[in-house]
C-alpha cells in the first residue's frame, strides 16, 4: 500500500516539474540561444517519462493488489459471519440482500479503494498545493482566491450526505427487487400453473420504476455538483482578475503573479471536479459499508465451549419444561413440553397441523434457543455443548429435502466428507436408493440441479435420510420425511433404521409407525396432550383414538 | 525477477497465448461480438434515439462554452491587466460570468437529461429481461442456479446502468474537444502538429495492448461474479441444514475457493485496465517533452517560424489534445465490463422461449384427456425415460387416481398435462386436440394445480390465497380457506388473512402452507384438477375434513391426484398403476380387486 501511495507521488512530482522544465526550456535555450540546453532538457523531460510511466505501471500492481485483497477479505469476513449466525439473526436478512451486501456492496468498495489508490488522495493534494501556492505567490490574490472555497466545501458536504442517504434508499430498492427475482425464479411452476405471468410482470413493473425513480433522484443530484462547482470556481477567478485590476494600478500586484494565480486557480478546478468522483464513489460505499456492516456486527453463535470429545457420542435427550415462541412473534409454538427418551429409543411425535413438531424437534440440534426450560443430551444442557460436538451426533432429516447443486455423492459427503465409499454404500442401501442411483447413468456422479429438482419426490427425501445416516448418528431425526415414499420401500426403509443404533425421534401422521415406536407422544396446540405406547395411548387419549380412527376406516395405501 | 513480474504476488497469468490471438471464428466468437452487443443497445433504445441527438447537441454547446471560458479569460488579461486599461473590465467580466452560468446550465441539463434516459433504457432493459423470463421453459430453469440468473438481472444490469449515466456525456465530450483542439493546432502549426501525433500510433498500440486482454478478463469476471452468486444463494436458501450438519467450515471453504477465483481473474482485470492511464500520462509527458524540445530546437534554428508563444500555447494545447483522449480510454474499462454485462443479459433475451404457436384461445375446454404413446425424458444424458409409452384416456368430468412407487413418474404425468415440459413423442389431447394447438394459457387457466412442495409468497395470507383468482372477493377467500381448514389457524394469527408470510419459516408450518395451497385452488373453478400429494404434510384428522371440500371440488371436473390414503383413492372413478412410466394397470377400486394384481398386493400388503 505504501508503495502504491509512493508511486503516485512520483507521479505526481513529475507532472508538476513538468511547467517547471518547459520554463527552463525557454529562459535558458531558446532566450540564451543554448543548443545543448535544449537537448538536454529533452533528455530529462523524455527521461522523467520513462520514470514515472515505470511508477503508474508498478502502482497498478500494487492498487490492483490491495484493492483484490481487501475485496477478498472483506467478501470472506461477511460470508464467515453469515456462517455463523444463529437462524434467528439469519431470518432478519433475506437472501437476496445477502447477495447484494457479498457481491455489489463489496464490488463498490473495491472499486473506491483501487481509485483512492490511484487517483483519490491526488485531487485534495493539488487543491490544497495550489491553494498554499497562491498564498505564496501574493496573500490578498490568495484570499480572493479562496473566498468562495467554504461555500463550496459545505455544498460538497450537504451533497454527499443527502447523496448518501439517497444510494441508501437505492439499495434498498434494489434488495427489493432481487427479492421478487428469487421468488419469482422458485415459484416458476405455481406460476406457470396458475397462468401468471402478466401479473407478475405488472409487479415487478412497479417495483423496477421505484428502483428507477429513486436511482434518477440520486444521479441526478451527483450531477449537479460538477456545474455548480464549475460556476463557484471561476467565479473565484473573475474575483481575482476584479481584485487585482485595482493592485496593479496601485502597483501591490506583478502582471505575472496574476497570471500565476489564475494558473493554479485552474489546478484546483481540475482537484475539485475529482471531488465530484469521489463523492458519487463515496456516498455509494457509505451505503454499501453501512449494510456490510449491519452484517458484521450482527450477533453470531456464542460457542466458546471447548470441543471436548469430537467421538463423545449422545444418545439421550431430555426436555424440561420447554417453551418457545420464534424471535418476533408473540404467540408460544410450544409450552412446558417436559419428556425423556433413552439411548436407542424410538420416539415418535405426532399431532395436528401446526402444532409445534417440527419446532420441537429444531430445539435439539439448537437451531433456535429456548425462551423457557432447558433441552438437554446425554443430561447435558444444549446450551452447554459444543455446537460441533452436539450437531455431529445428531442426523437430521428436514421435512423438505434440500438438496445443493452437484453430484450425488458430493451431496452425501454433506454427511461426513471423510466418509470412504463404503459408508457412503451402506447408508444409501439403507436408504432405499442405492438401486435407483446405480440405475442412473452417471450412478453417483450423476448431477442434481439446485434443490435437486431433477429428481422425484420420493428420491430426493431417501437422499436427504442416507445423507444423516453417513454421518453414523446417535441421534437420528426425522421429520415427516417419507411422506412421498411407497409403502414397500417406506417399510424396508423403517426395518434397516430400526436395525440402527441410534436413538430415533420421528415424526410421522402414520398410526402404523407408531405402533414400532417404544413411545409416543401426541402434540396439541404446542401442548404434549398425551404420553405413552400406542396401547396406552388408544386407552387414554381422545384425539389419538380420533387419529387412529381416521386411518383405520380409510386407512393409508401405505399402512 | 522476471518470474515475479510474471507471477505478481503469486497470482498465476490467466491468459494464454492462444487467448491473445485474433478474434478466433469460432462459435465463441459470438460471446465476443463487443460490436454486436453495442448495436443491439443501440437498437434497444429506438425510442430515445430523438432525445439523444439533443443531449448530444447540447453537450456540444457546453463543450465549446468550456472551451470560450478560459480563452475569455486569456483575452482579459492580456487586453486589460497587462495594458493596465480598465474601461469596460466590470462590463466584460460580467459576461464571461453570464458564459460560465450558462455551461454549467447546459452541462447540468444534458446530464440530467442523459439519466433519465440512461435509466429509463435500464428500467426497459430489465422489464424485458424479466418478462423474457417469465416465458423460458421450465427446464430452462431446472438446470440454472437462481442466484446465477439474479446477477445477471441485477449485477450485470447496474454495470451498464452505470456506464450509461456517464459515458455517453464524456465520450461525446471528449470527442467535441478533440475535434476543436487539433484544428486550433493544425491552424497554429501543422508541422508541431504533427510531431505532436507521433504519438497516436504508440497510443493505438497500448490501447491494443490492454483490450485484447482487458476484453476476455472482464468477461470472466462478470461470470465468476455470477457463480459467487449463485453459490451464496444456494448456501444461505439451505442454511438449516448446513448448521444441522456443522458444515460451515465446508462452506467456507468453497466459498474461499470461488471468492479467491474471482480475486485471481479481478486482480488481472484492474491491473491491465490500470495500464491505459498510466500509457496515457507517459505519452502526454512524452509530447509535452517532444513540443518544447523540438519545438526550441525549431525556433533555434528555423529562426522566427516558432515562437515562444506558440510553443507556450502548443504545450497547453498538446495536454488539451491527450485529455480527451485520456477520457475515453478511462472509459473504455467500464464499458467493456458494461458490454460484457449486457452480451449476458441478450443471452437470456436471446433463449428461445416456450413455443406457444397454439392457436385456440379462450376456449372454455370440457376437460377430456388423452395420452397417446407418450414419451418423456428429463434430461437425456443423465436419466432414462421417465415415461415410457403410457397411453389411457380419461372423459370429462371423470377422477382418477395415480399410484404406484416413487419415481414411477406420477408427478411426470401432471406436470407433462401443466405442459411445464414438452413430451420427447407421442401426444396429448384435450377434448381430441393436441396440447400444443391451443395456447398455453388457455388450458393453464382452465386448471387448478396443487403442486408437492406448497410455495407462499412474501405476502398476506389473503394475497397467496388470491393468487388462484385474482378477482376473488373477501368473501371468496375465506369460504375458500375455511373449506380447505386452514380459516381456524389463520384468525388464531395476531393479524389474522393480514398476516404477511416472511421468509422466516417459523410462523407457519409446512402442513399449514399445505392447507393455504390447497384453498389457493379452491378459490378458482378449473374444468381440470391436478392435487400432487395436496395432503402428505397435513394430519389425518384435518386430511379427514378436507376430504370432503377436495371431493366436493372434484364433482363434475376431471380430477387427476395423487394420494396415499385410501379413501381418497376409493373415492374416485378410476385408479391408474404406474410403473417406471409406464401403465400396469387401470380400472376402478372394485375391479382392481378383483384382479388381484398389483393394487392388491398393495392393499394387502398392510
Amino acid at each position: 500500500m505504501a508503495i502504491a501511495l509512493l508511486c503516485m507521488l512520483t507521479e505526481l512530482t513529475v507532472e508538476l516539474l513538468q511547467p517547471f522544465f518547459i520554463s527552463k526550456v525557454i529562459d535558458d535555450g531558446i532566450v540564451a540561444g543554448e543548443l545543448d540546453v535544449v537537448w538536454i532538457y529533452l533528455g530529462v523531460m523524455l527521461g522523467l517519462s520513462l520514470v514515472s510511466f515505470a511508477a503508474g505501471i508498478i502502482n497498478s500492481y500494487f492498487a490492483s493488489f490491495v484493492a483484490t485483497s481487501f475485496s477478498y477479505d472483506l467478501r470472506t469476513a461477511i460470508f464467515k459471519r453469515v456462517q455463523n449466525f444463529t437462524l434467528t439473526t439469519l431470518s432478519k436478512f433475506p437472501t437476496s440482500s445477502l447477495i447484494t451486501r457479498l457481491t455489489q456492496d463489496v464490488l463498490q468498495t473495491e472499486m473506491l479503494l483501487y481509485m483512492s489508490l490511484r487517483i483519490v488522495l491526488r485531487a485534495p493534494l493539488l487543491v490544497i498545493g495550489s491553494l498554499v501556492m497562491s498564498f505564496v505567490v501574493n496573500p490578498t490574490l490568495g484570499l480572493y482566491l479562496s473566498i468562495l472555497t467554504p461555500f463550496l466545501l459545505i455544498f460538497l458536504y450537504i451533497v454527499a450526505k443527502k447523496g448518501a442517504a439517497i444510494f441508501l434508499r437505492v439499495q434498498k430498492r434494489l434488495d427489493k427487487l432481487n427479492r421478487f427475482i428469487q421468488q419469482n425464479l422458485e415459484a416458476v411452476r405455481l406460476i406457470k400453473a396458475n397462468d401468471r405471468a402478466s401479473y407478475e410482470n405488472n409487479k415487478f413493473f412497479s417495483v423496477a420504476r421505484n428502483l428507477k425513480s429513486d436511482t434518477v433522484a440520486g444521479l441526478r443530484l451527483m450531477e449537479s455538483i460538477l456545474p455548480v462547482l464549475l460556476v463557484i470556481m471561476n467565479t473565484s477567478l473573475l474575483l481575482v482578475i476584479w481584485a487585482s485590476s485595482d493592485l496593479l494600478a496601485t502597483g501591490g500586484v506583478q502582471i505575472g503573479e496574476v497570471v500565476a494565480v489564475i494558473n493554479y486557480g485552474l489546478r484546483m478546478q481540475g482537484g475539485f471536479s475529482m471531488f465530484a468522483f469521489i463523492i458519487i464513489a463515496y456516498s455509494r460505499s457509505k451505503a454499501s459499508s453501512e449494510r456490510m456492516n449491519a452484517v458484521l456486527e450482527s450477533p453470531i453463535v456464542e460457542n466458546n465451549h471447548e470441543v471436548i470429545n469430537k467421538e463423545a457420542k449422545a444418545g439421550s435427550v431430555r426436555f424440561e419444561n420447554v417453551s418457545f415462541k420464534y424471535p418476533g412473534s408473540t404467540r408460544y409454538v410450544l409450552k412446558d413440553i417436559s419428556f425423556e427418551v433413552a439411548e436407542n429409543e424410538k420416539l415418535v411425535i405426532m399431532g395436528g397441523t401446526g402444532s409445534g413438531k417440527s419446532t420441537l424437534i429444531s430445539l435439539i440440534p439448537r437451531m433456535y434457543d429456548v425462551m423457557e426450560g432447558r433441552v438437554l443430551v446425554n443430561d447435558k444442557d444444549v446450551q452447554d455443548w459444543n455446537e460441533e460436538d452436539l450437531r455431529q451426533t445428531i442426523g437430521y432429516v428436514p421435512q423438505s429435502a434440500i438438496l445443493f447443486s452437484g453430484s450425488i455423492y458430493e451431496n452425501l459427503l454433506w454427511g461426513d466428507d471423510e466418509a470412504l465409499h463404503s459408508d457412503i454404500v451402506s447408508s444409501t442401501e439403507k436408504a432405499q436408493i442405492h438401486d435407483n442411483i446405480k440405475d442412473f447413468d452417471h450412478e453417483y456422479k450423476t448431477i442434481v440441479g439446485q434443490r435437486g429438482v431433477t429428481l422425484s419426490g420420493g428420491q430426493k427425501q431417501r437422499l436427504s435420510i442416507a445423507r444423516a445416516l453417513v454421518r453414523r448418528p446417535s441421534i437420528l431425526i426425522l421429520d415427516d420425511s417419507t411422506s412421498a415414499l411407497d409403502i414397500k420401500t417406506e417399510s424396508a426403509l423403517w426395518s434397516a433404521l430400526d436395525g440402527e443404533e441410534a436413538t430415533r425421534i420421528v415424526i410421522t401422521q402414520k398410526i402404523v409407525t407408531a405402533k414400532t415406536a417404544d413411545r409416543v407422544i401426541l402434540l396439541d396446540d404446542g401442548r404434549i396432550s398425551a404420553i405413552g405406547s400406542h396401547e396406552s395411548l388408544i386407552e387414554e387419549s381422545e384425539l389419538y383414538r380420533r387419529i387412529n380412527a381416521s386411518q383405520n376406516e380409510g386407512g393409508h395405501l401405505d399402512d | 525477477m522476471i518470474d515475479k513480474i510474471k507471477r505478481p504476488f503469486g497470482y498465476e497469468p490467466l491468459l494464454r497465448k492462444e487467448d491473445l490471438g485474433r478474434r478466433k471464428k469460432k462459435e465463441d466468437q459470438r460471446a465476443n461480438d463487443f460490436w454486436g452487443t453495442l448495436v443491439r443497445l443501440w437498437q434497444f433504445m429506438r425510442g430515445e434515439r430523438r432525445l439523444l441527438y439533443f443531449i448530444i447537441f447540447v453537450v456540444m454547446i457546453t463543450s465549446l462554452l468550456t472551451i470560450v471560458g478560459p480563452f475569455m479569460i486569456g483575452y482579459t488579461v492580456d487586453n486589460y491587466l497587462v495594458v493596465q486599461q480598465f474601461d469596460g473590465l466590470i462590463t466584460l467580466l460580467m459576461f464571461i460570468f453570464f458564459i460560465y452560468v450558462l455551461s454549467a446550465g447546459t452541462q447540468y441539463l444534458a446530464s440530467f437529461l442523459m439519466v433519465g434516459l440512461a435509466q429509463r433504457t435500464i428500467y426497459n432493459l430489465r422489464v424485458r429481461l424479466f418478462s423474457h423470463m417469465q416465458q423460458l421453459s421450465v427446464r430452462f430453469f431446472d438446470k440454472r442456479q437462481h442466484g446465477e440468473l439474479m446477477s445477471r438481472m441485477t449485477n450485470d444490469i447496474e454495470t451498464l446502468s452505470q456506464t450509461m449515466n456517464s459515458s455517453f456525456i464524456q465520450f461525446t465530450t471528449s470527442i467535441v474537444t478533440l475535434i476543436a483542439t487539433v484544428s486550433v493546432m493544425l491552424y497554429l502549426s501543422p508541422l508541431l502538429t504533427l510531431l505532436t501525433m507521433t504519438i497516436v500510433p504508440l497510443l493505438v498500440f497500448g490501447v491494443a495492448f490492454v483490450t485484447r486482454r482487458t476484453g476476455p478478463l472482464y468477461k470472466q469476471r462478470q461470470r465468476r461474479t455470477g457463480e459467487l452468486n449463485g453459490y451464496i444463494e444456494e448456501v444461505i436458501s439451505g442454511q438449516e441444514i448446513v448448521k444441522v450438519f456443522s458444515q460451515e467450515e465446508r462452506t467456507i471453504n468453497d466459498f474461499e475457493e470461488r471468492a479467491a477465483n474471482l480475486r485471481h481473474v479481478t486482480f488481472w482485470a484492474l491491473l491491465y485496465a490500470g495500464f491505459i492511464p498510466k500509457i496515457m500520462n507517459m505519452l502526454n509527458n512524452i509530447s509535452f517533452a517532444i513540443v518544447a524540445g523540438a519545438g526550441g530546437l525549431m525556433a533555434l534554428y528555423t529562426d522566427g517560424l516558432i515562437t515562444i508563444g506558440t510553443i507556450v500555447i502548443f504545450a497547453e494545447f498538446a495536454r488539451q489534445f491527450t485529455r480527451p483522449l485520456a477520457d475515453l480510454s478511462n472509459q473504455f474499462n467500464q464499458v467493456l465490463s458494461a458490454i460484457a454485462g449486457a452480451e449476458r443479459v441478450f443471452t437470456i433475451i436471446d433463449t428461445e422461449p416456450e413455443t406457444d404457436d397454439g392457436t385456440i384461445e379462450d376456449q372454455a375446454v370440457e376437460g377430456k384427456i388423452d395420452f397417446k404413446n407418450v414419451y418423456f425424458s428429463y434430461d437425456k444424458e443423465q436419466f432414462e425415460h421417465t415415461i415410457r409409452d403410457l397411453s389411457f384416456s380419461i372423459d370429462a368430468g371423470e377422477s382418477v387416481a395415480l399410484i404406484g412407487s416413487t419415481g414411477a413418474g406420477k408427478t411426470t404425468v401432471m406436470q407433462l398435462l401443466a405442459r411445464f415440459y414438452e413430451v420427447d413423442g407421442g401426444e396429448i389431447l384435450i377434448d381430441g386436440t393436441n396440447l400444443t394447438d391451443y395456447k398455453r394459457h388457455t388450458i393453464r387457466s382452465q386448471t387448478a394445480f396443487v403442486l408437492q412442495d406448497p410455495y407462499l409468497f412474501e405476502a398476506t395470507i389473503r394475497e397467496n390465497i388470491r393468487y388462484g383468482k385474482l378477482d376473488a372477493t373477501d368473501e371468496d377467500v375465506i369460504e375458500a380457506a375455511k373449506l380447505a381448514n386452514a380459516h381456524d389457524f389463520i384468525m388464531q394469527l395476531e393479524d389474522g388473512y393480514d398476516t404477511v408470510l416472511e421468509l422466516d419459516e417459523g410462523f407457519i408450518s409446512q402442513g399449514q402452507k399445505q392447507l393455504i395451497s390447497i384453498a389457493r385452488a379452491l378459490v378458482t373453478d378449473p374444468a381440470i384438477l391436478l392435487l400432487d400429494e395436496a395432503t402428505s404434510s397435513i394430519d389425518t384428522v384435518t386430511e379427514l375434513k378436507i376430504q370432503e371440500a377436495l371431493e366436493h371440488l372434484m364433482k363434475g371436473r376431471t380430477s387427476i391426484i395423487i394420494a396415499h390414503r385410501l379413501n381418497t383413492i376409493k373415492a374416485v372413478d378410476r385408479i391408474f398403476v404406474l410403473e417406471q412410466g409406464q401403465m400396469l394397470e387401470s380400472g376402478s377400486e372394485e375391479e382392481l380387486m378383483r384382479r388381484k394384481g398389483r393394487y392388491y398386493e398393495m392393499i394387502n400388503a398392510k
